[in-house]
């Protein structure tokens, strides 16, 4: 039986991060998981998913919930937390997969299978990336990436300890820019298989 | 200065509330602290106002315990009558809980109806608004949205009208007595009300109004309650299943049915809300042996040392006079006019409430509407029902107006069915606001 292998990629906005995670999936013939575990969950609530996709992966929003018991009615944060379960079950019944964001390197960070990459780019790589397909000017490219990423940073950073990016939280942080897309997805390849090996020599 | 001291105590324990950056026992305590060092010590040098405050020579009087229908005194600083009686229903509704009586009561009614999805969301609407009544909305809501999300998965239904009724039934059955809602608790104790004077006046109207935000809740939601399938019941659970030890239960029955017979009695047989509470603990912790440390520990101490600090926080307020202040403010602007002033007070209620803690704003307002009494020669208890039903209904208006409102959203929103603003105030703020109008009007005709 394969070794169960979980990819965790963060990334920033227009660094590639979510290509190379759907090449990683493609060349282990793995799950990729992103913004459809949102679908899966729906799915089997009965819920249509439009209910969950405005909450998918957004900061807390302070004023507007409240926390009784330790409950929360935060929206966006039950949501966040809805997908974390689902992760982690996945995760404990052995199912390998790459997932992209979800704070997934802290929350399945005790998987003895975790991988954790974060994905960083040059900024004019990422604004010429998000120009080119959004179709966007320079100025609407360099605010969309500056708010995406304030979005991300917000959100991971209200769930983890260690912040986003910081590369203490991370097994490899890569720039996709030095080596572009493809070669960045081989390079990572050649570090997952090593881990895989590792892990199987020590099993 | 001790005025300006205390206001701006009291707006950023407030605002830390808000933000829950803190946890709010927290800042309450600290803030209280603040209250008591600075602006008692420090500017007014006054032991007497801390001494009053602190209120502590109240607990070590018969009539604390034993009032003996003298109705209560018009005490200043920390309620600690609420904070007892309070301590005392989370132990008694901790052993029902522990003993499986809610998840029993609502998957027992839901079989009694044949699992049929209006009956249920009817019969779910009722049993919150009577809970309620008796326990605190927050512990009806937290069992009463399990069982009907789980219901809602073997129904194949959409739990979110269901727990949104319920989540109103519940605020308005906690304001038609006196133990139902936390500002009740504190209106009652600080004013010297009893059950009954509660039950036939908000009571009344929570029961005018009950009807009709049935009839509400059925129009908005019935066409998405209907049952496409027809199931097998047979596999469904047994309501029988939920009950942890038998005679666990019906000692929890006992001592629930004792406890609302003391209350329903208590301005006959004379003993405070205080004495009821201390004695439902310790009967219920005697009878649970070996549970009772585990009941002591899930006791909610945060949310009594929540209580400690608010009163003291308010206390600063009321010695320094500034809620004399702004009951003369209310005065001036209402003309003396009795209507207007207590249309005020409804709506400023309900509005205050539908936005921030219900708690605070009614132990802010008790020293206010008993100053405007005496200052415009207004029946006092006129004013206590206003205030009443706008903090208890208001806070339904929207998701993080009342604590049941959180809870039954968070319980929601945790098995996959969100609840964002938008759902939540389209169904919920006309009902709030048509409720809120009702008693008002009600109040208008019944006292004036």
């Amino acid at each position: 039986m394969a070794e169960q292998i979980i990819i965790a990629i963060g990334r920033e906005f227009g660094s590639g991060g979510h290509e190379i995670a759907e090449k990683l999936s493609e060349l282990y013939g793995i799950k990729l998981y992103d913004k459809n575990i949102l679908q899966n969950i729906a799915e089997a609530k009965n819920v249509d998913v439009a209910n969950y996709e405005k909450y998918d992966e957004v900061p807390k929003k302070m004023i507007f919930s409240r926390t009784v018991k330790g409950l929360s009615n935060s929206m966006e944060e039950n949501i966040a937390q809805l997908q974390f379960r689902y992760l982690e079950d996945k995760a404990n019944a052995g199912e390998s997969f790459v997932v992209v964001g979800r704070c997934a390197e802290t929350m399945l960070k005790y998987h003895p299978a975790l991988v954790s990459i974060f994905v960083l780019s040059d900024w004019e790589a990422k604004v010429e990336r998000i120009m080119r397909i959004y179709e966007l000017s320079r100025e609407e490219a360099e605010s969309f990436i500056f708010r995406s990423d304030r979005k991300r940073k917000d959100y991971h950073n209200y769930y983890c300890k260690i912040k986003w990016g910081d590369s203490r939280n991370y097994d490899l942080c890569v720039n996709s820019s030095r080596l572009g897309e493809e070669e960045t997805v081989l390079m990572l390849k050649e570090y997952i298989d090593k881990r895989i090996a590792h892990r199987a020599k020590k099993s | 200065m001790a005025q300006i001291l205390a206001v701006i105590i009291f707006v950023a324990m407030f605002a830390l509330i808000v933000t829950e950056k803190i946890e709010r026992h927290i800042v309450t305590l600290v803030c209280g602290l603040l209250v008591l060092v600075l602006v008692f010590g420090l500017v007014m040098h006054s032991p007497a106002a801390i001494w009053e405050t602190l209120n502590l020579r109240a607990i070590f009087t018969l009539s604390f315990w034993y009032p003996a229908g003298q109705g209560g005194e018009a005490s200043a600083g920390i309620n600690w009558e609420t904070i007892i009686f309070i301590a005392g229903m989370m132990i008694m509704v901790e052993g029902m809980g522990n003993a499986g009586f809610f998840r029993w009561l609502c998957m027992r009614i839901a079989k009694a109806v044949k699992y049929k999805t209006i009956p249920i969301f009817i019969t779910f609407m009722l049993m919150a608004s009577f809970l309620s009544m008796f326990i605190d909305s927050i512990t009806v809501i937290l069992f009463l949205a399990a069982v009907t999300v789980e219901l809602a998965q073997l129904l194949k239904f959409n739990p979110v009208p269901v727990i949104l009724s319920e989540i109103f039934c519940a605020n308005l059955g906690g304001s038609a007595t006196m133990c139902g809602d936390p500002p009740n608790i504190i209106i009652g104790t600080s004013l010297g009300y009893s059950f009954a004077d509660f039950i036939t006046n908000t009571g009344l109207i929570a029961g005018v109004c009950l009807i009709l935000s049935l009839i509400y809740f059925y129009a908005i939601f019935h066409k998405q309650l209907v049952q496409k399938e027809t199931l097998d019941i047979a596999s469904f659970p047994e309501p029988k299943e939920a009950i942890t030890s038998k005679s666990k239960f019906t000692i929890s029955c006992i001592i629930f049915a004792c406890a609302v017979v003391m209350l329903i009695t208590h301005a006959q047989t004379g003993l405070s809300v205080a004495f009821i509470g201390l004695f439902i603990a310790i009967v219920t912790l005697i009878t649970s042996g070996k549970d009772s440390m585990m009941l002591l520990k899930k006791v909610d101490y945060k949310t009594l040392l929540f209580f400690v600090g608010l009163f003291v926080v308010v206390g600063g307020l009321e010695q320094t006079g500034i809620l004399q202040i702004i009951a003369e403010f209310i005065g001036n602007i209402s003309g003396g006019n009795i209507k207007l002033m207590i249309a005020i007070i409804i709506w400023v209620s309900a509005f205050a409430s539908a936005f921030i803690d219900n708690i605070p704003f009614a132990a802010t307002m008790i020293p206010v509407i008993r100053s405007l009494a005496a200052m415009e020669g207004v029946d006092l208890s006129t004013l206590a029902w206003a205030l009443s039903m706008g903090t208890d209904i208001g806070g339904s208006g929207t998701p993080i107006g009342a604590s049941a409102n959180v809870v039954g959203t968070a319980v929601a929103a945790k098995e996959g069915y969100p609840i964002g603003w938008g759902k939540y105030c389209k169904a919920m703020a006309p009902a709030t606001i048509m409720v809120v109008f009702v008693s008002m009007i009600i109040i208008f005709v019944r006292y004036l």
